[in-house]
């Protein structure tokens, strides 16, 4: 019975890991922006949704809305203030400096703001737990955990594929030029995504909250896992990000259930250079082929 | 083609000697705070060159370099307290501290070579991040695997050396470690070897196409900085004095040595130098009185140089001195 | 002065070919790039392969440098095969090539990229300040030697490309329509340049085409059409020849 709870862990792990990696990959796919602050935008969601949660007693995950539209605006004002000038005045490679600049001094005001020291966010319901068939249990903090991450990366797909604004920044991704000339403000259109991005790493901040205690320092880990998300499952969409995550959050409670709590990492950078070297693209490749 | 870059630089080289004899004065001179100060400025800008051997010349920007501060100080700190023991370092403190700079600094050479065959396959963002991933991995096992003592952390015993305070000691260390890592760049960089590089840097395919065997030249500079960068990890750790994971393996190590050289210049030998003397001087003379906003500043300030001059200061003043020689002509 | 000594010119015909494709076919799926192609180049010449385009020129070239594999046949540089080779290989054993489309490297010195040229060149680095200087000199580009390749015209940069493949020592120069988009004055220049390549001793392989730069620099011309060889000779007879005349012009029952 170790065996499935190590999977369902490992599932719940993943849905964690694969909504804050989304973001990450959509930024990755459609600027070819590597978004090394991705990680402190998670953290940022955390500490918000611990913030409101704290100040006003609301459910956490009723917290993820306002956290969401919050980010969203940071995002978007981020990506045109910053991220463009450092794309249009020097390199990808620029912008990515610019992005790890942006990173330690969130860290730093995070640290500033919240204190280094750990935090959690536990909702009336913590405690409370299922018992499934065979001594199987999961609790519903991950329960929930696992459900709204599923159907915050569902609602993604949705938009993404469904609507207008889904299919002009797909369009964008492939062509700036030719969307441009049909009237496509693109960088309107990189400022959205990028807001959408940073908005679903609040949300996975939310989630993450309810489920590990959290501090500033974890932002690289969380960077870098969105990274090893991406290289798994392949770049720009929920569907790649939604199987790296799973297969990362997979490997990762295997590694530390079988071979020790300080592997994980490890064992996923090892992953990481051999999927870069066998299979560049990722598992699903890059949504927007030829773009580049 | 080396002789003919010492006639053409002799006046830096006169300069770069004359500064390093200068500065071999200083403990003599100033207080040990100032000392200390100077400590900082010898290391960073060690670190900025040893950084520069791969990521100014090869073009391969680490995002990680710290693993090899990490890895150097806790490889030499282990055989120093474990295989030599305490009473060898008491009876035999310099010899001690030589063996384990060796220890450092092959076990990151070794370290590097078996890294460097599936990361250098990677490039650009790729390669940065995945050094990035090789930083944090080992300072994670560093600190959960207990024989390695990263969580408990390491006593590393004194160096007594000819009378003088410690501090002086490992300024002097620093020093030397300096003008070696500074001849080695000097010598790279216009070998046959740094003109390759310099091709490789701006065209991997087409330099291989003229031959450049850019395979080898790549590894050979992984290793290198890694080495060098480890030596400065085991002179660090023994300044410090006591080391725990944290204090070694540190992202702002990584991110530094970067600044440096986006600040002075990438690529050249005067940019990491500048760029580690104005960044120390900044960050402990003038804002020293803002410790917990170091890792704020500095992320500003990449960010600044990033925008504002992507090219450094000296590739600003060349791109001027450029500018005036062809309005001249 | 190592390797650049003017060869015998007179031995033309006596010596073997330095470069020869014996019956080679390329297939890209359906489409044939070349059909059995045959074609020699005689040391110390000019050697040209013209042809309308599509006619398997490029297809050529990448063959012979190893960008290509081909479907069948086998080409043979001094007599030897070196097909299926690494392009690094075939590189060393001196055969350089100069792109249309220049890849300098642009933020280091014109003498610098000359320099990367001498230093990983055939022989290795052996005088290289003095290749690398003739070099620039026979490329008139010693005026600029210390400006960055960047700042360069396009004019300037196939000089460049031709001085830096040039200070490899190559024993044969692929030259890539290193005419193509330049002016009538810098055309002349190019054609100096590659005349002045073959006179120290390199021989010049060369796909172009402005027809009356090759019909004026050019030793021998071989014609393309379709992927097969349809015509060769010197410059006058292939002017004269109706079936290159055809090809070019189309035939009258095309129109």
């Amino acid at each position: 019975m170790l065996a499935l709870q190590t999977i369902l862990d490992g599932l719940v792990l993943g849905g964690l890991y694969a909504l804050a990696a989304v973001g990450f990959s959509l930024i990755f796919g459609v600027l070819g922006v590597v978004n090394l602050s991705h990680g402190a935008i998670v953290m940022i969601g955390a500490y918000l949704t611990w913030f409101l949660w704290h100040s006003t007693g609301l459910d956490p995950l009723l917290c993820i809305p306002p956290v969401m539209l919050v980010l969203f605006a940071f995002g978007y004002v981020y990506q045109r203030g910053l991220i463009q000038l450092a794309v249009d005045r020097s390199s990808l490679l620029a912008s990515m400096l610019v992005t790890f600049g942006v990173a330690l001094m969130l860290r730093n005001l995070l640290v500033l703001v919240f204190s280094p020291d750990f935090k959690s966010i536990s909702p009336g319901w913590a405690f409370s737990f299922l018992r499934l068939a065979g001594g199987v249990t999961i609790d519903l903090v991950r329960i929930s955990a696992l459900g709204a991450s599923l159907a915050l990366l569902g609602a993604l797909a949705y938009v993404l594929n469904r609507t207008r604004i889904g299919r002009v920044i797909r369009a964008t991704a492939q062509q700036e030029l030719a969307a441009r000339l049909c009237g496509v403000n693109a960088r309107h259109v990189y400022a959205v995504t990028f807001g959408v991005s940073a908005a679903f790493a609040g949300a996975s901040g939310a989630i993450l909250g309810i489920v590990l205690p959290f501090a500033p320092p974890d932002e690289a880990n969380w960077t870098l896992n969105a990274f090893v998300v991406v290289v798994l499952g392949g770049i720009g969409s929920p569907s790649g990000a939604l199987l790296g995550g799973l297969l990362l959050g997979l490997i990762s409670t295997a590694t530390s259930q079988l071979i020790g709590p300080a592997f994980p990492n490890a064992m996923m950078f090892l992953i990481l250079v051999l999927m870069l070297m066998v299979r560049p693209s990722g598992l699903l490749g890059n949504a927007f082929a030829g773009s580049r | 083609m080396l002789r003919e870059a010492v006639a053409k630089h002799r006046w830096w080289i006169l300069l770069a000697i004359a500064g390093l004899a200068a500065l071999a004065f200083v403990p003599f001179v100033l207080m040990p705070f100032h000392v200390r100060v100077g400590q900082l400025i010898l290391l960073s800008t060690s670190l900025g060159l040893a950084w520069t051997l791969l990521g100014g010349f090869a073009g391969y920007w680490s995002f990680g370099h710290t693993a090899f501060i990490g890895l150097g100080a806790f490889a030499a700190g282990l055989f120093e307290t474990q295989v030599l023991g305490l009473a060898f370092m008491r009876a035999e403190p310099l010899a001690g501290l030589g063996l384990g700079l060796l220890v450092g600094m092959g076990v990151c050479a070794v370290a590097a070579a078996i890294v460097a065959w599936p990361i250098l396959r990677l490039r650009g963002i790729y390669f940065a991040v995945a050094m990035l991933g090789v930083a944090q991995v080992l300072a994670e096992l560093t600190n959960s695997i207990d024989a390695f003592k990263g969580s408990m952390g390491l006593v590393f015993p004194r160096i007594p050396a000819f009378g003088l305070r410690q501090e002086a000691v490992f300024y002097y260390l620093l020093l030397i470690a300096t003008a070696a890592i500074l001849l080695i760049a000097f010598v790279v960089k216009n070998a046959r070897i740094g003109h390759g590089l310099a091709a490789m840097r701006e065209d991997e395919d087409t330099a291989r196409m003229l031959g450049v065997p850019t395979e080898r030249y790549k590894i050979t500079m992984f290793v290198l900085s890694a080495t060098l960068t480890g030596a400065l990890g085991v002179i660090y750790a023994h300044s410090l004095g006591y080391i725990t994971t944290g204090s070694v393996y540190r992202t702002d190590f990584s991110l530094n040595m970067i600044v440096y050289n986006l600040l002075g210049g990438m690529g050249t030998l005067l940019g990491p130098m500048i760029g580690a003397v104005i960044m120390v001087l900044l960050t402990q003379v003038v804002l020293g009185g803002f410790l917990n906003l170091h890792m704020f500043l500095t992320g500003a300030m990449l960010v600044a140089l990033v925008l504002a001059a992507p090219k450094g200061i000296v590739g600003t003043w060349q791109a001027w001195r450029r500018r005036r020689a062809s309005a001249a002509s | 002065m190592a390797g650049l000594a003017p060869p015998p010119r007179e031995c033309r015909v006596v010596k073997p070919p330095i470069l020869a494709l014996n019956n080679v076919t390329k297939r890209f799926r359906g489409l044939v790039a070349a059909d059995r192609v045959s074609l020699e180049v005689q040391p110390g010449s000019i050697t040209s392969l013209i042809g309308p385009n599509g006619a398997g020129k490029s297809t050529i070239f990448n063959l012979v440098t190893g960008y290509l594999l081909p479907t069948e046949g086998e080409i043979l540089f001094h007599g030897q095969p070196i097909t299926g080779h690494a392009t690094v290989r075939i590189a060393r054993r001196g055969i350089a090539r100069a792109f249309q489309i220049a890849k300098p490297f642009p933020e280091i010195s014109v003498r610098d990229n000359v320099r990367v040229g001498a230093l990983f060149g055939r022989d290795g680095p052996r005088d290289v300040a003095d290749v690398t200087e003739q070099a620039l000199d026979m490329a008139g580009l010693s005026n600029f030697a210390d400006r960055p390749a960047g700042d360069l015209t396009v004019g300037f940069l196939r000089r460049l490309e031709i001085a830096r493949a040039v200070a490899a020592r190559p024993v044969l120069l692929l030259a890539d329509e290193p005419c193509a988009g330049l002016n009538p004055s810098e055309t002349e220049e190019v054609c100096d340049i590659l005349r002045r390549v073959r006179d120290r001793g390199t021989t010049v392989f060369l796909v172009e085409h402005d027809m009356a730069a090759v019909m004026r620099i050019s030793d021998h011309v071989i014609v393309l059409d379709a992927g097969a060889k349809i015509a060769e000779g010197t410059p006058a007879e292939i002017s004269a020849d109706p079936k290159v005349i055809a090809a070019y012009l189309g035939t009258p029952e095309d129109a």
